[in-house]
């Protein structure tokens, strides 16, 4: 029996160097590929959720996402809906949008920002509810995941505060 | 004299050709992994790849010819500590100009995935299929690191190290070892044995608050080496207090305390990927025993050099480490009865020591060269880019 468990030991450390060797050539590929097909996804609050629909505009498009709801009892992050202007290059200097978030025929906000064309300049929203869905901004840089706006490569994203 | 000459050199001429011996297949594989370095055109890879491969085979040998593996192994490990962040700092720096993550970063999906997340994200990950963390699954030209890539390295090393994770493969330990190293003797000698209960009490907490809130807390709150990669920006009261919050525990726990007591205290009272690494112990075949036969004086030498307490007196009469343990060697190397021991699972404890050791050290530094040897030569590089 000491001496079965002794080449099992002895078995199972070859194959450990073996594993340490070979493992890097194959396993990244293999975890890659499975890791790609299964439904795991990044946590909505940092992706902003599905894509719900597109409106296009005079050389840009306005991308309203799905709304996302408060994640977990104790989250920080309330919940909220992700408008997303792209190209941010293309946008006039003054946005200001009446939208309907989601997508119940009615307008629900007015959401309005200066677009500069520097990168680095700081960005404000505000959004004026008209609906009892949306929370009110004034003048909103970057306060939380729910409140926000920022430049991501070249789009310009706001998240609005639901109720 | 001239007897005793004669048969102390070719002794010594023995081991040396055994520890080269032993040394050459380490040395062409690792040759292998750091071919595609020393092809680069730039000569600040090249060296920097040359210059690693090496230091690693150096210390190799080193472990080869005095059969001692913890001094060896902690040049590599403090190298690995102390050039991680400076390669980390470099390409934040070069790449947005702070530490600081902001959140146009976060919202993009280029946040580096850190093995630290791990246990916060599997109770959401379960429950919503969704990875609390703002980095991307696969891999992307800004976000090599991804959660998939990650993941699948922490699970490699799972296999082949098991808790020797903290040891070998760890690119924040090296920092704590590396003070608790400075001084000769410790100033700080009675450490109350609960301690070693903290990382356990850290895990559960965050792990249940990061599902009670959907947010990685440990690196919201409480990982020490933020101070030394990235952060939240601060922009508010509370990016301000964690902001204070990862320095002092920096501080606390990765400088003074490790100086004051010659342990690694981030890893041994707080770190709780530490502790969840314990749980993956039974998955390498690798440990570390005490031949209780031979060790009958009772002289602790191997209880007061191991780094994470990780021996009591229950242990050594059990002849079994705490979970804690993570195969460092201090224990073996200071015992002067040679009752800590290399150990392969289902063998017969104190038989075929050096075996284990040298089978346990294939692996071991295969997986280090491979992963911390990337990181230090990523680092190097960029400092001899400075020079070159």
């Amino acid at each position: 029996m000491n001496r079965w468990k002794a080449i099992l030991g002895y078995t199972a450390a070859g194959l450990t160097i073996a594993v340490a060797v070979v493992g890097p050539l194959v396993w990244f590929g293999i975890f890659t590929r499975a890791a790609s097909k299964s439904s795991l996804q990044i946590d909505p609050v940092y992706t902003g959720g599905a894509p719900a629909r597109t409106i296009a505009r005079d050389g840009y498009q306005i991308v309203v996402y799905k709304p996302v709801p408060k994640r977990a009892p104790l989250t920080q992050t309330g919940a909220f809906v992700q408008v997303v202007w792209k190209p941010a290059s293309a946008l006039p200097a003054t946005v200001a949008e009446t939208l309907d978030l989601d997508g119940d025929g009615r307008p629900d906000c007015v959401i309005s920002f200066q677009a500069p064309r520097e990168p680095r300049a700081n960005l404000r929203v505000t959004a004026e509810p008209l609906s009892g869905l949306v929370q009110p901004m004034h003048e909103v840089g970057k306060d939380s995941l729910s409140s926000l706006i920022a430049r991501v490569n070249d789009t310009i994203v706001v998240r609005v505060p639901l109720r | 004299m001239p007897d005793q000459a004669r048969s102390i050199a070719p002794q010594s001429v023995r081991r040396i050709g055994r520890s080269l011996l032993l040394t050459v297949p380490m040395a062409l594989f690792t040759l292998l992994l750091f071919t595609p370095a020393l092809r680069e055109p730039e000569r600040p890879a090249k060296l920097a790849a040359l210059i690693t491969w090496a230091f690693m085979m150096m210390l190799f040998f080193q472990m080869m010819r005095t059969r001692q593996t913890y001094r060896w192994r902690r040049i590599f490990f403090v190298a690995l500590g102390f050039l991680f962040p400076v390669g980390f700092i470099w390409d934040l720096i070069a790449l947005r100009g702070s530490m600081s993550i902001p959140v146009e970063r976060m919202l993009s999906g280029d946040t580096p995935f850190c093995f630290m997340v791990i246990p916060m994200t599997l109770i959401p990950a379960a429950l919503t299929r969704t990875i609390i963390f703002p980095g991307s699954i696969l891999p992307t030209p800004s976000n090599p690191h991804s959660i998939a890539i990650m993941a699948a390295l922490w699970i490699l090393a799972t296999v082949i190290l098991g808790k020797a994770w903290c040891s070998y493969g760890c690119f924040f330990g090296g920092l704590d070892e590396g003070f608790s190293s400075i001084p000769k003797k410790a100033r700080l000698r009675k450490i109350n044995p609960k301690w070693r209960l903290a990382p356990w009490a850290i895990l559960v907490a965050i792990v249940l608050l990061a599902a009670a809130t959907y947010e990685p807390i440990y690196c919201k709150w409480l990982c020490p080496f933020k101070a030394v990669t990235e952060f939240s920006e601060v922009r508010s009261t509370q990016t301000a207090i964690q902001f204070g919050i990862f320095n002092a525990l920096f501080l606390g726990l990765v400088v003074v305390l490790p100086y004051l007591t010659k342990r690694r205290t981030q890893c041994a009272f707080f770190c709780p990927f530490g502790a969840f690494q314990s749980i993956f112990n039974w998955t390498s075949v690798f440990d570390i025993r005490i031949n209780k036969e031979k060790c009958a004086t009772g002289c602790v030498l191997c209880q007061n050099h191991c780094p994470t307490m990780a021996i009591d007196p229950s242990s050594i009469a059990g002849g079994k480490m705490l979970s804690t343990c993570m195969r460092c060697g201090a224990c073996v190397d200071v015992c002067r009865k040679n009752a800590a021991v290399w150990h392969i699972k289902g063998t017969t404890v104190g038989i075929a020591t050096e075996r284990a050791r040298l089978l346990y050290l294939y692996a071991a530094w295969v997986f280090a060269s491979m992963f911390g040897g990337a990181i230090i030569a990523n680092s190097l590089q960029k400092l001899i880019g400075l020079i070159v």
